[in-house]
């Protein structure tokens, strides 16, 4: 057993002194979100800002009707009205982007108003400029209210006339359904995903790197059991796997705390983030992440140089993709069946962890599987590992 | 010290590698029912072409690969029925032996010491010996990447020896090597014998078993041509020089 741990404290020092290992098992996880936080705050907040003080031009034609409405209207800023003489004139300035959304007052718009009709008040605009279009119907429909409100004094009654009821919405579930149902697997397949990059260059190093080197011949020499020698840099690769996972997640938290704007999507994350979460997580990554090492290990084992197994292994993500998508669609959930799926179980479980509602049954059926699949790589590993024909390859 | 007797090695090909051999076996015979004995305190030389089995023997000796039938005993164990046992017995250097290239001589050694359950103190003193004898104390902290072919050859002798094995192989252990580094290995292989120990050196350069070896064994596409000793080779030699008598075996058969 002593055996084990002398291999797997060479092999941590060995990888801690790869660049390659440090850049992509190290540096990325913990970098990568304060990075996408930083960059999606500043995004967000310099768009909001432009958009605030952006004025736009609105051009609109009367057709002969009073200007009160337009004349309210000029009295809120970042606006600019300008008037044409028709409707043709008008679309031509909105083609040529002179101005951005056009009003266009129907031939009997104050008479029809006044006689208790509906006239047409027309909005000309091109799709794309949806945010322009948005502040326009904001001043709309302010003077709609006021119009209606008109309206209803002049014969004498309130609101409530022409509204016979009101709906009111109760929302009385809990927001974590909401988010777990609709973001909730994405949380964890982040980390998921780091783990499993984390587990690949050292299983590739360790193994197909040993031999593309020619040290495995030196190794096999020495007087250790081959099991003593897969066990000790299997973990080291799942110990690689954990901490890319858990850089990833120091990075995540230094970056919504530290780094992020409050509200919104920040927010909807933090609340995911709950210390039960992340326990619950790591107790199901650790058998994972062997699994991991376990799907590697033979294939490095196999490969004669580093860049073979690179080859194969850097496809096999999509191992990880495929299953977590299916976890993240609304109504997927943990059952008797997807329990025993590795990846989509784990995203499953903490979908149901963040939902409020988790069946620690269905968790501790997850787990226990993940172990037998932990289980079965290692034999695996170890089994492939003996096989001269693959050793010298 | 090392006895291989009636010892077959045979791969498995795919059928890649049986239309790349032009063959219909699916089964290559490396290894043709071989048997020598390598004498205590006696340097023995597995003599061949490429391709004649000298590898696959020697990593069969060393544990690296299991032997389809036959058995070798190293120092009376089986090495298939103890593999741990016979590995502590053994030294093993090859001409292009990888080191860990991120690590120094100085952990390098030290995780082989580790390995072979080494006492710190009997390490130390070891280890020593071998950086006073090899003049290795100037890099013996530099990582092994940056250090010269000669420096990792030192290193790799060190590695070999650190555990004072009893039996020391090597496998073409010159190859490659430029004149002064190979001198090295060569004074490796005469201080082993004179410090008692049995060595068994695989090599297809007649003049380098002409220097070391006192026994010496001829095989060719895996089966044994000949086995005797040095002095034996050549009184028995039809042909003027080393070399050419060498030809003359391989050719024959």
């Amino acid at each position: 057993m002593k055996k084990i741990f002398i291999i797997a404290r060479k092999e941590f020092l060995d990888l801690l002194r790869d660049k390659r290992t440090l850049i992509r098992m190290i540096l990325i996880p913990l970098l990568v979100f304060p990075i996408i936080i930083n960059l999606v705050t500043m995004v967000q907040s310099s768009a909001a800002e432009k958009e605030a003080v952006k004025e736009i031009n609105v051009g609109y034609v009367l057709n002969g009707q009073s200007s009160q409405m337009i004349d309210s209207f000029s009295e809120v800023p970042n606006y600019n009205f300008i008037e044409y003489s028709d409707s043709n004139a008008l679309k031509e300035q909105l083609l040529i982007d002179s101005i951005t959304v056009g009003l266009h007052f129907a031939a009997a718009f104050d008479s029809d108003y006044s006689a208790g009709k509906s006239p047409d008040l027309s909005l000309f605009y091109e799709g794309v400029n949806q945010e322009d279009l948005g502040r326009v119907k904001f001043l709309i429909e302010m003077q709609d209210s006021i119009y209606t409100d008109n309206r209803m004094k002049s014969i004498d009654k309130d609101y409530g006339f022409i509204e016979p009821f009101t709906v009111v919405k109760r929302d009385i579930g809990d927001d974590n359904e909401l988010i777990a149902k609709y973001a909730g697997g994405m949380l964890p397949y982040f980390f998921l995903a780091f783990c499993f990059m984390g587990c690949m260059i050292p299983a590739i190093d360790m193994f197909a790197g040993e031999k593309e080197r020619g040290t495995i011949e030196t190794l096999l020499t020495t007087p250790v059991k081959r099991v003593y020698i897969v066990v000790g840099k299997m973990i080291v690769v799942t110990v690689f796997g954990l901490l890319s996972a858990s850089l990833a997640l120091l990075g995540l938290y230094v970056g919504l705390n530290y780094m992020g704007l409050e509200g919104g999507f920040m927010d909807l994350i933090k609340g995911m983030l709950t210390p039960g979460l992340i326990a619950t997580l790591y107790i199901l990554l650790v058998p994972l992440a062997i699994f991991f090492a376990g799907i590697m290990i033979p294939i490095s084992v196999y490969s004669k140089s580093f860049k073979e197994a690179q080859s194969i292994l850097t496809p096999l993500n999509i191992l990880v993709v495929l299953p977590a998508i299916f976890g993240f669609l609304p109504g997927v959930e943990l059952d008797y069946t997807t329990a025993f799926i590795p990846i989509l179980n784990v995203v499953l479980a903490c979908k149901s962890l963040i939902g409020g509602h988790p069946d620690w049954v269905l968790i501790a059926i997850t787990f226990f599987s993940l172990i037998l699949l932990a289980a079965a790589s290692v034999y695996i590993s170890i089994k492939q590992f003996g096989k001269e024909s693959n050793v010298l390859r | 010290m090392i006895k291989v007797e009636n010892l077959r090695k045979e791969f498995k090909l795919s059928k890649k590698q049986m239309k790349e051999n032009n063959t219909t076996d699916p089964v290559s015979v490396a290894v043709n029912g071989i048997s020598f004995d390598c004498k205590e305190g006696r340097i023995f030389s597995l003599l061949g072409p490429n391709g004649a089995g000298k590898t696959t023997t020697l990593r069969m000796i060393s544990t690296i690969a299991k032997p389809t039938s036959g058995s070798i005993v190293v120092g009376g164990t089986n090495v298939v029925d103890q593999p741990e046992e016979a590995r502590a017995k053994i030294g093993f250097l090859t001409g292009s032996t990888g080191l860990y290239e991120r690590l120094t001589p100085n952990e390098v050694l030290k995780y082989f010491a580790d390995l072979n359950n080494l006492d710190k103190a009997v390490f130390e003193k070891r280890r020593d010996h071998y950086y006073d004898l090899l003049d290795m104390h100037d890099f013996k902290s530099k990582k092994i990447g940056q250090l010269s072919t000669g420096m990792k050859q030192k290193v790799s002798i060190t590695r070999t020896m650190i555990h004072d094995p009893q039996i020391v192989v090597f496998d073409e252990p010159t190859s490659g090597l430029d004149v002064i580094t190979a001198e090295n290995i060569i004074k490796l292989i005469r201080d082993c014998k004179t410090a008692g120990k049995t060595v068994i050196f695989s090599s297809h350069i007649m003049s380098e078993v002409d220097l070391l070896c006192d026994d010496l064994a001829i095989i060719n596409k895996g089966k044994l041509l000949y086995s005797g000793t040095m002095d034996e080779f050549r009184k028995n030699m039809q042909t003027p020089t080393l070399t050419g008598e060498f030809i003359r075996i391989v050719n024959a058969n």
